[in-house]
């Protein structure tokens, strides 16, 4: 197999589910979860207990579905479960490391069992290694790792193989802020070898520095997916309005603006009021209606929407 | 860490067949096992006390050729006993403890390996290393005496070594379950370790105070289940009041249920349960 899985994932969807239901005894885990998962860097965002880990299981074969279809790269995880694993890289969140081996020797060791050659794997977790910046710490003991060289091996077993697919359950957990900038950045030149990356985590920032896609899971549910970009234009044209005036004209100018535009907040403190509108026709008819009615208009930004934004709407919009 | 940042390159390599990949288990098993010295120590000393005085005092006993119940003597003695619970309660402690510990298990569960070729691997691992102690050492023991006999029957002595091998093997077969149960029973080594040895000896104690009142009772004792299976191993006549069904039960409870637990455990670890 080797660089052909690669191939296989090409530049369609890497994992396409419909409808997949698990269930541990009475409780759902997935309930009819419906993604499409494209090549690239993809978020994989949920609050705890949402799914995500139980999906990624499923992905993997160790979780059967009880209904629905899934697919990876072409291949069911109910047929063809280890052609599936040997093109997926899997990174777990808590630590798994073997604390009696060294890094060197466990990164070669995974390599091995994942179906390199002993001749292979030695060399291979090297270049791995260096890739991934650790450094003469390679020849200690995993059990004396500090968090953030631990991350770095368990990074570095999942690569070791090259897969085509890989997952990545927490990758910066525990790392300080250098560290994790670092982490982001492997992320992001692996993900740049055409290589399909699934990084779940619930650092938004980090994920709205390194993904392209993102997919929103809440109890069970697929809520929110797609490009990016596109979740956070939805944000465009939303404009934040600070304004003061006298109590009936501010209320008279929120009447105006109602008639007009989409006005989603209105919040009022200290004789300031606080308004949220959808406003695509630019800041002079605003303007003009604040001449009218006699308010000043102290500022007129435009509002951007951030992932964290678009996550919370979609988390509470289940509930 | 500190190192200039390098491009990820690919791997271009053949991979190897899915089913071969346990013997790497097994592999790592066997090297690890043998950089331990509190394993080699008791390796030395069993080597001393069990197998090299017999093997001395064997073959220099004048002998016409190698006989059935000689060999089963000297593996139903109480030391030799002794040593492989000693040996399979350090070499399986820490199979699958250790693992479910660290939570390594996961990593081996997202590779391209089945549940029961991690199972096979552990399992054939230690089997390799108890075998070293139960198998190797007795068929020596068997050639040596063989080598030095006065009577011209070699035929009938290799015949002896040939159920010697396979006794050996039954051994490490036989406990070889129960430290794996006791080692996926629990994730601290020490545990697992102090309880395969303490279930074997627990089991000889009960059936010790039970067995005046009928002798199936005895039949508890691992001990006696081993040595009985010898006796139909090297074509020898079971005691007479040796219940052959309930051996053969005994026997099955021993090895069947234990495994299938251990399955259990990884299938259930490996869905997150």
């Amino acid at each position: 197999m080797g660089g052909s899985s690669s191939d296989k994932v090409g530049e369609g969807m890497m994992i396409s589910s419909a409808d997949i239901e698990v269930r541990f005894g009475n409780i759902v885990a997935l309930d009819q979860f419906s993604v499409q998962v494209p090549s690239g860097i993809v978020g994989l965002l949920g609050p705890n207990g949402a799914g995500k880990s139980t999906f990624i299981k499923t992905v993997l074969g160790l979780v059967l579905p009880a209904s629905g279809t899934i697919n990876i790269a072409g291949l069911d995880p109910r047929k063809d479960v280890l052609a599936i694993r040997d093109m997926v890289g899997y990174m777990p969140e808590h630590d798994c490391l073997v604390e009696s081996m060294t890094g060197l020797e466990m990164v070669a060791y995974f390599g091995r069992l994942s179906g390199m050659s002993l001749e292979d794997s030695i060399p291979r977790s090297h270049e791995v290694l260096d890739f991934v910046g650790l450094g003469e710490e390679r020849y200690r003991l995993t059990g004396t790792y500090s968090t953030g060289m631990k991350q770095r091996v368990k990074l570095a077993q999942a690569i070791v193989h090259d897969p085509a697919i890989l997952f990545l359950d927490e990758p910066t957990n525990g790392m300080d802020p250098v560290g994790r900038e670092e982490m982001l950045e492997l992320i992001g030149r692996i993900g740049a070898s055409n290589k399909s990356i699934l990084v779940s985590s619930h650092i938004l920032q980090d994920m709205e520095k390194v993904c392209r896609h993102v997919i929103i899971i809440n109890n069970g549910r697929a809520v929110t997916q797609g490009p990016l970009q596109a979740l956070l234009d939805q944000g465009e044209g939303r404009i934040r309005l600070k304004v003061r005036g006298a109590p009936s004209a501010l209320t008279s100018f929120v009447a105006k603006l109602r008639q007009r535009f989409q006005v989603t907040s209105v919040s009022e403190e200290f004789g300031q009021m606080t308004i949220l509108l959808l406003n695509r026709e630019g800041s002079g008819v605003v303007m003009e209606m604040a001449i009218n009615e006699g308010v000043q208009v102290r500022s007129y930004t435009p509002d951007k929407i951030t992932l964290e934004d678009v996550f919370i709407r979609s988390v509470k919009e289940v509930v | 860490m500190g190192l200039d940042p390098i491009g990820y390159r690919p791997w271009n390599g053949k991979r190897t067949q899915h089913e071969r990949r346990l013997f790497i288990i097994s592999e790592r098993i066997v090297r690890e096992k043998f950089k331990s010295t509190p394993l080699l120590a008791l390796f030395v000393m069993g080597m001393l006390l069990v197998h090299f005085f017999p093997l001395v005092m064997y073959a220099m006993w004048p002998h016409a050729q190698l006989t059935a119940e000689n060999m089963s003597s000297y593996m139903q003695g109480g030391i030799f006993f002794i040593f492989n619970v000693l040996l399979v309660s350090i070499v399986c402690s820490d199979l699958i403890s250790e693992d479910m510990r660290s939570s390594s298990i996961v990593l081996y569960l997202s590779r391209a390996l089945r549940p029961e070729h991690y199972l096979l691997g552990k399992w054939l691992g230690a089997m390799v290393v108890i075998c070293l102690f139960t198998l190797v050492p007795p068929v020596a023991v068997g050639l040596a005496i063989t080598a030095t006999q006065s009577g011209p029957d070699y035929l009938a002595s290799l015949g002896v070594v040939g159920q010697t091998a396979i006794s050996g093997l039954w051994t490490a077969l036989f406990l070889v379950p129960v430290g794996m149960l006791m080692s996926a029973l629990t994730s601290k080594r020490t545990y697992a370790g102090v309880g395969t040895f303490m279930f074997f000896f627990i089991m000889t104690v009960i059936s010790s105070i039970l067995q005046p009142f009928s002798p199936d009772w005895g039949l508890l004792s691992p001990q006696i289940v081993l040595n009985d299976t010898y006796a139909v191993i090297f074509g020898m006549h079971l005691p007479a009041n040796t219940n052959f069904a309930l051996l053969a039960l005994m026997v099955l409870v021993l090895t069947v249920p234990p495994m299938w637990y251990v399955y259990d455990r990884i299938m259930r670890k490996g869905v997150g349960k």
